[in-house]
């Protein structure tokens, strides 16, 4: 029953969702908008697992006082701290909620990703190596992408940025094209998996 | 030069400095820094989360509008819950097999259409692309691409002799792609840098205009 | 050490110095490179110029600040765009911590053209469940969106007459920093709903957008900030505006970096390939 009845719950939508898709019926759409609706205050509901999954890790150690405890603190701190202000004041457009994000969130976010571009100086300049044909080839296609899609491109020489856009446009599209077929082929596959219920990863534990 | 007198950006390129320290090693000021961004996105989803969906779409409509129908699926939701009490958690396994039913039913014939489909068509070589010799020559040359990439990604059959040279071709292609790939991942980490920076000389110590 | 082997051993602190000096030099005195606007920029350009006064634009925000430098100077240059073609402008969002960046862009531009909130645009906030959001907008925007994102109800709204879909949406722009984001709009929205998406994306993403593109499925592309830096010409170009331009302040920097990787990368093989000879 734990695990059966989760699974028939999965091939009756999963099979209900395929034929809708085909059937214009207004019975059909009906059940289709039903569905919608019904998603998106269930998907809501998983976002509290997602929150529950950040706090009790912290929350873990601070409890056993384990590696940096001390920073966990921080997070526990300004997420109650974060939230409250968000659900008391509200979010409108002279929110506290919005300075919070402007100056706190944005700034954090941003900064995040952008010491990448040193890392990746640093990397290309050590690791990227024409060993081989294939390798030499990458670089090749890389170095014309890299100066013909910004102005210094088009200051080298002025059909520059016509060949990446060519490059990019037909060897690349094609190749792109390709990988897509096979991750769209994985995708439909294990969709039907997990609704045939040959894919039970998502149940979990034994019991 | 005309540093920003206001707080929020003096607070806001702190943090962006304190980030970056990490280019010197990892440091306490990193880590707090990393700690903080952690807290407050799981708090703003949160008042988000409330504000946009919880008290619009089923509070008020369940409770001020009595739409008892809402009822079900606050139930079903409910049972996600039911994680807090480890004898009845099997409970949440509903509400999953639901949401992954319909997401993998609408999934199938929509990445069916879009990325199969669709792109079969956009191989083709039609009557318009004949009329043209360079459209042509191109659409060939993509054909062809495109053909021996999936040869090249077909692994149930033993890679030798014919099937060997079109993979081959295939992999030229896919170095070409990820050089291209590679190209533009430059490009955009290179740009992250720049908004920050531009951020710090402009708008906290305006160096720039 | 020999020559050959110290400069395949430069320090990386010297790197990160030499690439600190590149994108900030040319910041303060500007090198004047010009570029060209790519096929695909203006692609999407005349997509959204060639919408009829009073239409809906619908703008999707699928980003979050983590990927602002690049989509956000691209956001506001379709705003300034839309909103001097006295287009109707519906903002939302499938990712929820760009919610805040879509309220912020409109709060900059909207004022720039005198535009009224619920009359001349709208925003919608974000709602859980991703494809629940984008094939609802197909059935019903009215019940995918009963309140805006300050709890104003749709009826109450002047922009929407009457409850609409994608039908009365001539185009969309998904601006997109993975997924969820154009390709979701595409495989659902547009593939039941025919929509026209076009798509403004990080340049990690832009080399995968072509095959959307080759079909006519993506109806043009702004491929990160060299792509906004276009953007932002064509429009003041066509005299929509004259508001600072992040993106376009930016190119020469972004033109040294790459200059300096792709020396830097020479300089590593050539010391690789001197060492391997000498062996």
């Amino acid at each position: 029953m734990s695990r059966s009845l989760p699974l028939a719950i999965c091939f009756i939508m999963g099979l209900l969702m395929v034929i809708q898709f085909f059937i214009p019926h207004p019975l059909s759409q009906s059940f289709f908008d039903l569905t919608l609706k019904w998603i998106r205050i269930i998907a809501a509901f998983a976002l509290i697992l997602g929150v529950r999954s950040v706090s009790l890790r912290h929350y873990e150690q601070i409890k056993r006082k384990k590696g940096e405890w001390g920073f966990s603190v921080v997070t526990l701190i300004t997420l109650i701290a974060t939230a409250i202000i968000g659900l008391v004041f509200g979010v409108g457009a002279k929110s506290y909620l919005r300075l919070i994000f402007s100056n706190v969130l944005v700034p954090l976010g941003a900064t995040m990703f952008s010491i990448l571009a040193f890392y990746m100086a640093s990397a290309a300049y050590r690791a990227f190596r024409a060993r081989t044909k294939e390798a030499t080839l990458l670089l090749i296609a890389s170095f014309i992408v890299m100066l013909g899609m910004v102005p210094i491109g088009t200051a080298l020489h002025p059909k520059l940025s016509d060949l990446a856009e060519w490059l990019l446009s037909v060897p690349n599209m094609a190749a792109k094209r390709g990988i897509m077929f096979g991750v769209a082929l994985g995708v439909i596959a294990t969709s039907l998996k997990i609704i045939l219920g040959i894919e039970r990863g998502w149940l979990g534990g034994k019991r | 030069m005309n540093i920003s007198p206001e707080i929020w950006t003096w607070l806001s390129a702190l943090l962006t400095l304190f980030i970056f320290s990490f280019l010197y090693g990892d440091n306490p000021l990193y880590r707090f820094a990393e700690h903080l961004y952690v807290g407050v996105s799981v708090g703003y989803t949160i008042a988000i989360t409330w504000h946009n969906f919880f008290y619009p779409d089923l509070i008020v409509p369940l409770f001020k509008e009595g739409k008892v129908i809402y009822i079900i699926p606050l139930l079903l939701g409910v049972l996600y819950l039911s994680i807090f009490f480890p004898k009845v958690s099997w409970l949440m396994r509903i509400p999953m097999g639901f949401v992954l039913g319909y997401g993998s039913g609408v999934a199938i014939p929509a990445i069916l259409q879009a990325n199969v489909i669709k792109q079969i068509q956009g191989s083709l070589l039609t009557p318009a692309i004949l009329q043209r010799t360079d459209l042509l020559l191109w659409g060939i040359i993509s054909l062809i691409g495109v053909i021996s990439t999936i040869i090249y990604f077909f692994f149930s059959w033993e890679q030798r002799g014919a099937i060997k040279s079109i993979a081959g071709l295939g992999i030229i292609f896919l170095m070409v792609g990820f050089g291209a790939s590679f190209g533009y991942t430059v490009m955009a980490r290179v740009s992250l840098l720049l908004g920050r920076v531009q951020f710090l000389l402009r708008d906290w110590l305006g160096v720039i205009r | 050490m020999n020559f050959w082997e110290r400069i395949g051993k430069i320090d990386r602190r010297f790197i990160f110095l030499v690439m600190a000096v590149a994108i900030i030099l040319p910041l303060i005195r500007p090198l004047g490179l010009v570029g060209r606007v790519g096929k695909r920029t203006q692609e999407l350009f005349k997509a959204i110029d060639g919408l009829k006064e009073g239409s809906y634009l619908f703008i999707s925000i699928d980003f979050d600040p983590q990927s602002m430098p690049e989509l956000y100077p691209m956001y506001l240059s379709i705003l300034r765009h839309a909103f001097s073609r006295n287009l109707r402008v519906i903002v939302s969002g499938l990712w929820i911590t760009g919610v805040g960046l879509g309220e912020e862009g409109l709060k900059t531009v909207a004022p720039e053209y005198n535009k009224t909130y619920g009359k001349d645009y709208v925003f919608l906030g974000w709602k859980p469940g991703i494809t629940a959001v984008v094939l609802g907008i197909g059935r019903s925007m009215k019940e995918t969106f009963p309140t805006d994102y300050y709890g104003t109800p749709y009826d109450s709204l002047p922009i929407f007459q009457g409850d609409i879909t994608y039908k009365d949406i001539p185009f969309m722009i998904s601006l997109s920093a993975g997924l969820p984001g154009y390709e979701t709009w595409i495989a659902y929205a547009q593939t039941r709903f025919g929509i026209r998406v076009g798509a403004g994306v990080t340049a990690v993403s832009a080399a995968d957008a072509y095959p959307y593109l080759s079909t006519g499925q993506l109806t043009g592309l702004l491929g990160g900030m060299k792509a906004a830096a276009e953007y932002e010409f064509l429009i003041e170009k066509a005299g929509m505006t004259s508001a600072f331009k992040p993106a376009s302040q930016l190119m020469d920097s972004q033109s040294l970096a790459h200059l300096i990787i792709i020396i830097l990368v020479l300089i590593g093989n050539i010391s690789y390939f001197a060492l391997r000879r000498k062996r």
